[in-house]
């Protein structure tokens, strides 16, 4: 299992997201990839979209399933990362570091009830119980 | 309706699987991971818990003649001691399911599909009711339990636990022995395209039988694999799944599986109209369709030729084997099919091309 970061927040989605300024990284949890099982495939959105808080903004697709990423908060995407698109295995290695998804340029709230670490892992010990 | 759990799941859990409702059964979906699986059953072998599978047993003097009027193939040619693959057909020529029959010198077998315990049952009996038939249709799902065991290993793990002499049992022939000192009957069947075996027993012996053939299989790299791969590995054979590739609106002449019907039987539910329809003229064919990398192709999603709308993916996945995306599909049967045409599939709204390639993608070298 990966270790979480405890300066980043999280998603109900299992989305993660740490804010520098006004650019903020977006991924995905070990715990989303741990759960889509074999990846085979990742569709970013591209430099210059515009995204609005809890939209979907990006797909991550396995052997078995197609999971959907919604973005935490609204922003013009600035830079993808393009690497997975051809290999995703940082992804399933290094979910919070090279395995990032997406940067956007910060314009207005993020969606409602983002998490600390502490409260993202009773989520899960709840949702495994 | 509560979920239904098999005789297995005790040792799916303590083995780390991962589960999966499945038509209502908690089953497991995957143990080590999909690919790994799949790749695992290829090169070695891989256990398979089928417990959830229907089976019914058909007894008394009118039984061959009560298979005669459900089952699609050609029974009557049938020796005993084999199997064939065929299907129930309603009176329209759509099936009901696809099945597996055994003919035994006393009782016929037949293999249903965990979604048609039930429905099955209940068709075949009533049958026997109408045709006035002097036959037992016994519903023995929950009686028996079914352990598949494929991949090209499954001789030198079943042999040491075995009372028959494997070598000398054909593919889809099937025999009465001992497994583990336990009364089974173990037929050379599969749905993985590889060789194997089907074993069916008395339920209580199921976590016995299954501990047996999982330790003798340790050495040989042999492990449980769960429906995921159970999934791919049928698609990569070629071999349909009921509701994918074959449901009460695809027939199996649309679907490929001609193989399983004898279009010259008259008696037979549903094949008189399977005829009318084959000398109309079928309006829609199977294909497979591969691509290299990119999205992957799911059941249901739209098949275009020249950007025109021609069909549907009836099943679809990433094949570990051919190292392919790969499809089945049901298409117009006026578009161009031979191997190398140029399909789109869409995706979101978007074409993704795949080409037809021949079928099926996998055939093991025998």
């Amino acid at each position: 299992m990966a270790d979480r970061p405890a300066d980043i927040q999280y998603t109900k989605t299992h989305e993660w997201i740490r804010i520098e300024g006004d650019i903020a990284t977006i991924g995905v949890t070990d715990f989303a990839v741990e759960h889509l099982g074999d990846l085979v495939f990742v569709d970013l959105p591209d430099a210059g979209a515009d995204l609005e808080a809890g939209e979907s903004a990006a797909e991550i697709e396995s052997v078995k399933a197609v999971g959907e990423i919604y973005a935490p908060i609204g922003g013009e995407v600035t830079e993808s990362n393009e690497d997975l698109s051809s290999d995703q295995s940082n992804l399933a290695s290094d979910p919070f570091g090279a395995g990032w998804l997406f940067k956007v340029k910060i314009s207005g709230d993020p969606v409602e009830g983002l998490m600390d670490l502490a409260t993202y892992e009773a989520q899960l010990e709840s949702e495994a119980s | 309706m509560s979920i239904r759990k098999t005789p297995l799941h005790a040792a799916h859990a303590a083995a780390g699987a991962r589960f999966v409702d499945f038509h209502g059964w908690e089953m497991p979906v995957q143990y080590e991971g999909i690919l790994a699986e799949t790749r695992r059953v290829r090169a070695h072998g891989g256990l398979f818990d089928l417990c959830h599978m229907g089976r019914l047993v058909i007894t008394g003097p009118d039984r061959e003649a009560l298979v005669e009027r459900v089952f699609s193939g050609n029974f009557s040619k049938l020796r005993h001691g084999r199997a064939k693959y065929g299907f129930l057909l309603n009176e329209d020529g759509y099936p009901i399911d696809d099945v597996l029959v055994y003919r035994d010198h006393e009782v016929v077998h037949i293999v249903i599909n965990a979604t048609g315990r039930e429905a099955d049952t209940a068709w075949v009996k009533e049958q026997c009711r109408a045709g006035g038939f002097d036959a037992t249709v016994e519903n023995v799902s929950d009686a028996q339990a079914m352990i598949a065991l494929q991949g090209r290993a499954s001789e030198h793990v079943l042999q040491p636990v075995c009372s028959a002499d494997l070598s000398a049992l054909r593919y889809y022939g099937f025999a009465n022995a001992l497994v583990c000192g336990h009364e089974a009957l173990l037929a050379r069947t599969g749905y993985t395209g590889e060789d194997g075996f089907e074993l069916f027993f008395e339920e209580a012996h199921a976590m016995e039988v299954w501990n047996a053939l999982a330790e003798s299989g340790a050495a040989l790299d042999v492990a449980p694999i769960g429906l995921g791969s159970r999934d791919l590995l049928r698609l990569e054979a070629g071999m349909p799944l009921y509701g994918q590739e074959l449901n009460l609106e695809i027939d199996p002449l649309e679907a490929g599986l001609a193989f399983g019907v004898d279009l010259t039987k008259d008696d037979t539910l549903g094949v008189p109209a399977l005829r009318a329809r084959k000398e109309a003229g079928v309006k829609r064919t199977a294909i497979s369709l591969a691509q290299d990398g990119g999205r992957v192709p799911r059941t249901g999603c739209p098949v275009l030729q020249d950007g025109v709308r021609v069909g549907i993916v009836t099943s679809g996945g990433v094949s570990p084997t051919v190292e392919r995306n790969i499809a089945r599909a049901l298409v117009d049967a006026s578009c161009a099919t031979e191997p190398g045409a140029a399909f789109d599939i869409e995706i979101r709204g978007k074409p993704h091309p795949m080409a037809a390639v021949a079928h099926p993608f996998y055939k093991r070298a025998r």
